[in-house]
């Protein structure tokens, strides 16, 4: 593990203000560290040697100064810490946010975008811990502990040695320690991943367990994982502890040494009471940071985890379509609803199409055979295929987001990956609601709602009982499974309705509906395909295969 | 094929109905407002685990403070040039201490490590225990994966109460205490000194910067949620933002929140250093002031005063003590993520059972149905359930018998209760109207006497983290490797188990490994193990997609039907009718 990342420091600014300032305040407090010392061993060694409070009146008002001016900085380290972790929090949000606009939803999914959505949200505030207690302690250990050395070989050569000669050892016995820790840790790796799951385990399958008759027994299932878990635990804890064993221990077993070694050289002479306390002083303010870096190992760990995974999106340079981002640009002005637009382009073809889709661990083989169909204006075509034939992703290179082989033509004109598609309106199988009305999500994209077209879109699919005006929770909550399904149609025939969209691509629309609405969703997508429009269900639904004009199968490489 | 057979008038409210929980113990009611305490004090460890890592802890602490004091009084003495027998002790006395300091808090770490890993599996089990009567229905809203998850974790946080809250708190006051008493005893005043300072920064120190960071939580906190909730939603939803040109405007957007969230965090940045400040500066008076008292005392050495030494050791133990002292605000931070930890518990586990659900009653014999007999007649006549905690019942009215051999399509559109019924029938909920078993009113019967007759494949059937063998076994545990692997054969798994390395490979956390489909072809098979006379089928096709659906439905009707045993099948989609003797359409 880095303590600290470089790509940090290249990807947010804040980071390196951050260091910085708190450089320069580090050394600041150290500067502080040896001024309280020096000021308190002198007033001390001054009053045993006799000298009265009225003398020593100007090292202890001083001293006093010196208090004040260490709590300051004490307290604005904490402040550039805390103004540090949330400009970079800023900054490192909106980069990877900028990042997935740019590679788009299919590579997205070859992440795993809810852990995507937790870094970005409160993922990132672990970095608060690591900018709060371990990037100073980090920066006072490369800038305090040498100056304070500096300082006791300068005042008292022999103290100053057992400091340098001890100090090595702690990060030596570090890395030893933490390598027998990671092979105890290795050898009960899966051990401990599975108790640590075990009673989450437990408890999710209690329903199961009781359906069975078999939760009388599980208390003691519990108990026994549990100790079981914790007898293997404290085997890796009993090696680990060992690291902040040797920390300790170095730190003071020094001091030890050191205030031995001066109260001999005191008791013949050789060394002034002032200086002997001066040193003492400093000689745990030199393994003070070295000691905190290494208590503050969590925060640290936490902090740069988080930075790494938002690394690897930052950095992750995998093929992937170009953007489709501009689309919002690039459609036509709003002319209003266009119900009957003349069929300039006629045809939807696709020829000899390939997808090739990275999976989760690379990428797969092409997901879609070769794909050869035209669809034609006017008409209702319904795709059918068995689950993995590649129809999902078939419908994801017609919206761009995948990289194909082969050849897509709208009317006389290719279709790219990544360009435009101001004439494709789309609902895909997750219903995708976001929060707001109804009509909110069925103008999704537009800058003004048209009722008339919002009520005439949720009609056409299937949903005309539903309010408009009625507010949704995040995700569409409030609404069952087939009313969002039937909302997302909705807001794919508004779209196309509004902007004339020659295509309207529908991935198993009806899948969570009763057959009384499916019913209504027929007759809506057969008007739509009347008014002119190339109409493309993906769907296994008899309804609407028998409703089809054409039905195209799609026999791609199995893999259920 | 509804006749009605009313046991119980309709209507009637089931808290007053024998068997339901208006008549169980008063003391479960009673408790329910100290939970949170209850389950604090579960989670502390007793007396006997706790105190030795506790004593290690102080005697850390203590050596840590007696290592700068007696270095201290070492070397402002042999200043003095005494000869040198008389700083023999002081030298094994820093030898020892700077020994004992880490010396007993690696012991104090892992002894306190282990009470509490102890305590834990205590935890475990009683908070389970509160489990078991209520799930799954009482856990309603936490039985959704995440607050699962959630609910597991806070448990597991509570740990914190022992190692982080309680010792750090109890070993810096007794510290405290201890070095007060021994400035004291030296000089008075610097005792007094430290007495003082120690519990002006405490009280500045936790208090008041608890008061800065409290107000500053109450205005970042929705602005964070806020935030949070933009973010998910642009992320999940980015494939329908980017069709449809909505992206740019929601990246602008959530700008916005971020630079909100942003300028208040600076805002409040003032405030977050405050504890650690105010420590240092009592820390830096309370060496000052000691230096003021002590400087005349000195003085007064020849009169009596304070010597030397003495001097040296009470100006130099405050910041030792304050360095200790320390830890008191992190213990304190802890504390309170530790109650809202038990405060979630209580809430997501109430010692109270919601009257919705019914409570075992003690098996009075006789009545247990051995398995294998002929199916029973299973009659529900205007049959009603509701949620815990909801205002109206989830279903009502239905009315049906499910005979020996038949096989019952239940259909309705999804919200019209049709999980809740199948809940209700395996007693994970309670009902109203009526509903026989054989005559015999299930609420007379005990719920798991009522499971040992009907059995319930779920809508998502818990895999647990084990192999396919322990998956199968528990539902009948006498079962052979050649019976598993036959049923396995009847579920259509028979190929997957062998390209999978038979029964004893593992199906992943929570079933990774598994198929929608797979999952409801083991949970078949499960409940062909259990041979339940009746079974019910909760939407086996939820996350199948709908070619294996048709199939899967046509397999479990055919294999379930094979011993002559009754099946509900629910299912919100269309069922040929060749394969069910019956049809029932709950209304929505």
């Amino acid at each position: 593990m880095r303590p600290l990342d470089p790509r940090l420091l290249r990807y947010a600014s804040a980071a390196r203000w951050f260091l910085l300032v708190g450089a320069a305040l580090g050394l600041a407090q150290t500067l502080v560290v040896v001024a309280f010392a020096w000021l308190l061993s002198q007033a001390i060694s001054l009053a045993v040697d006799g000298h009265g409070p009225a003398e020593l009146a100007p090292t202890v008002g001083a001293l006093a100064v010196v208090v004040v001016v260490r709590a300051a900085l004490v307290w604005l380290l904490e402040v550039a810490a805390s103004r540090g972790a949330a400009s970079v929090k800023s900054q490192l949000r909106s980069r990877v946010l900028e990042r997935l606009a740019e590679r788009g939803p299919d590579w997205l999914a070859g992440t795993q975008s809810a852990g995507v959505a937790t870094l970005v949200g409160q993922g990132l505030d672990a970095l608060d811990n690591y900018f709060a207690r371990y990037l100073p302690q980090l920066l006072l250990a490369g800038i305090a502990t040498p100056i304070l050395v500096l300082v006791m070989l300068w005042q008292d050569l022999p103290s100053g040695i057992t400091v340098i000669v001890v100090l090595p050892f702690i990060p030596l016995f570090m890395v030893l320690i933490g390598q027998a820790t990671q092979a105890v840790q290795r050898a009960q790796w899966d051990a401990l991943q599975r108790l640590g799951v075990g009673f989450l385990d437990l408890v999710g399958g209690l329903a199961t367990l009781k359906i069975f008759g078999r939760e009388a027994r599980q208390a003691e299932r519990v108990r026994t994982i549990t100790e079981d878990y914790r007898g293997r635990t404290m085997k890796v804890l009993r090696v680990s502890f060992l690291s902040g064993f040797v920390l300790e221990l170095g730190a003071s077993l020094s001091v030890a040494l050191v205030a031995v070694s001066i109260g001999l050289r005191l008791v013949d002479g050789s060394l002034q009471l002032g200086v002997g306390l001066f040193v003492l002083l400093l000689a745990p303010e030199a393994f003070l940071p070295v000691r905190q870096v290494g208590a503050q190992f969590h925060a640290a760990a936490d902090g740069l985890a988080v930075a790494e995974d938002v690394f690897a999106i930052l950095d992750d340079e995998s093929a992937s379509p170009a953007r489709p981002a501009e689309t919002v640009a690039l459609i036509p002005a709003s002319t209003g609803p266009t119900d009957a637009v003349a069929p300039v382009l006629d045809a939807l073809r696709f020829d000899r199409v390939r997808v090739r889709r990275a999976g989760r661990d690379g990428p797969v083989g092409p997901v879609a055979s070769e794909f050869t169909a035209v669809f034609r204006a006017g008409r209702l075509a319904v795709i059918r295929g068995a689950s993995g034939a590649g129809k999902s992703t078939l419908v994801a290179a017609l919206q761009g987001f995948v990289p194909f082989d082969g050849e897509i033509s709208l009317g006389d004109a290719g279709v790219m990956p990544g360009t435009p598609r101001p004439w494709l309106a789309w609902a895909g199988q997750r219903p995708g609601l976001l929060a707001g009305t109804i009509a909110d999500n069925v103008s999704l994209g537009e800058a003004s709602v048209d009722p008339a077209l919002v009520h005439r879109a949720l009609r056409e699919a299937g949903a005309g009982e539903l309010d408009p005006a009625s507010r949704l929770g995040v995700n569409g909550d409030g609404l069952s499974g087939g009313q969002a399904q039937r909302v997302a149609v909705a807001r794919a025939i508004y779209r196309a309705r509004l902007h004339g969209c020659r295509v309207l691509v529908l991935d198993e629309p009806s899948s969570a509906l009763d057959p009384e609405a499916e019913k209504r969703l027929v007759t809506g997508l057969r008007r739509l395909a009347t008014d002119g429009l190339i109409v493309i269900v993906v769907s296994h639904r008899p309804l609407l295969r028998d409703a089809a004009d054409q039905v195209v199968e799609l026999n791609g490489p199995a893999r259920v | 094929m509804s006749e009605s057979i009313a046991h119980a008038p309709a209507g009637t409210p089931a808290a007053t109905l024998p068997g339901t929980p208006a008549g169980t113990p008063q003391a479960q009611t009673r408790h329910a407002g100290d939970t949170t305490g209850a389950i604090l004090r579960l989670a502390q460890p007793q007396a006997r685990w706790f105190l030795p890592g506790l004593a290690a802890g102080v005697a850390s602490m203590l050596s840590a403070v007696a290592l700068l004091a007696t270095s201290a009084w070492l070397i402002t003495r042999a200043a003095e040039q005494p000869p040198i027998l008389y700083l023999s002790m002081a030298v094994v006395g820093v030898r020892a201490f700077a020994l004992g300091r880490s010396a007993f808090r690696y012991l104090d770490r892992l002894s306190s490590h282990d009470a509490a890993f102890r305590q834990l599996s205590l935890l475990r089990v009683g908070v389970f225990s509160r489990i078991v009567p209520l799930a799954p229905a009482g856990l309603a809203d936490t039985g959704k994966g995440e607050l699962l998850t959630r609910l597991v974790r806070d448990v597991d946080a509570l740990q914190d109460l022992p190692l982080r809250v309680v010792q750090p708190l109890a070993t810096a006051g007794i510290l405290a205490a201890v070095s007060i008493v021994g400035v004291w005893s030296v000089l008075p005043a610097a005792g007094l000194t430290l007495l003082v300072s120690l519990v002006v920064a405490g009280v500045l120190g936790t208090v008041g910067s608890g008061l800065i960071a409290a107000r500053a939580e109450r205005e970042l906190a929705p602005m964070r949620g806020n935030l949070t909730g933009q973010v998910l939603e642009v992320v999940e939803n980015l494939d329908v933002l980017t069709a449809f040109g909505a992206l740019p405007g929601r990246l602008t957007a959530l700008q916005r929140a971020d630079d909100l969230l942003r300028q208040a965090t600076l805002r409040r940045s003032l405030g977050v250093g405050v504890q650690g400040a105010v420590l240092s500066l009592f820390a830096g008076a309370a060496t000052v002031v000691a230096l003021f008292i002590g400087i005349p005392a000195l003085a007064a050495h020849e009169a009596g005063g304070l010597a030397g030494p003495a001097f040296a050791v009470i100006v130099l133990v405050p910041m030792a003590v304050f360095e200790v002292f320390g830890m008191v605000p992190a213990a304190l931070g802890a504390w309170r993520e530790v109650r809202s930890s038990a405060e979630r518990v209580a809430t997501a586990v109430p010692a109270a059972i919601p009257v919705e659900i019914p409570v075992e009653i003690p098996v009075e014999g006789g009545t247990v149905r051995t398995r294998g007999e002929r199916a029973p007649v299973v009659e529900l006549s205007d049959l009603g359930a509701s949620w815990p905690g909801a205002t109206a019942p989830a279903v009502t009215g239905v009315s049906l018998r499910l005979g020996p051999g038949d096989r019952i399509h239940l259909a309705g559109p999804s919200g019209a209760g049709k999980t809740t019924l199948a809940q209700a029938l395996v007693r994970f909920l309670d009902y109203t109207g009526s509903y026989t078993i054989d005559g015999v009113e299930a609420r007379l019967l005990s719920p798991s006497e009522v499971r040992a007759v009907v059995g319930l494949c779920e809508q998502r059937p818990w895999l647990f983290d084990d192999s396919i063998r322990q998956n199968l076994l528990f539902a009948r545990d006498t079962a052979t490797d050649e019976e598993l692997l036959a049923v396995l054969g009847r579920v259509g798994l028979a190929g997957w188990a062998a390209e999978r390395g038979g029964l004893a490979a593992r199906v992943g956390e929570r079933g990774a490994l598994v198929s929608g489909g797979q999952a409801q072809r083991i949970a078949l098979a499960r409940a062909l193990l259990a041979d339940f006379p009746v079974l019910v089928v909760d939407e086996p096709t939820a996350n199948v997609d709908e070619e294996t659906g048709d199939r899967l439905v046509r397999d479990i009707l055919a294999t379930a039907a094979e011993d002559g045993r009754a099946v509900l099948l629910i299912s919100h989609t269309p069922v040929p009718d060749e394969l069910i003797t019956a049809r029932v359409t709950l209304a929505g």
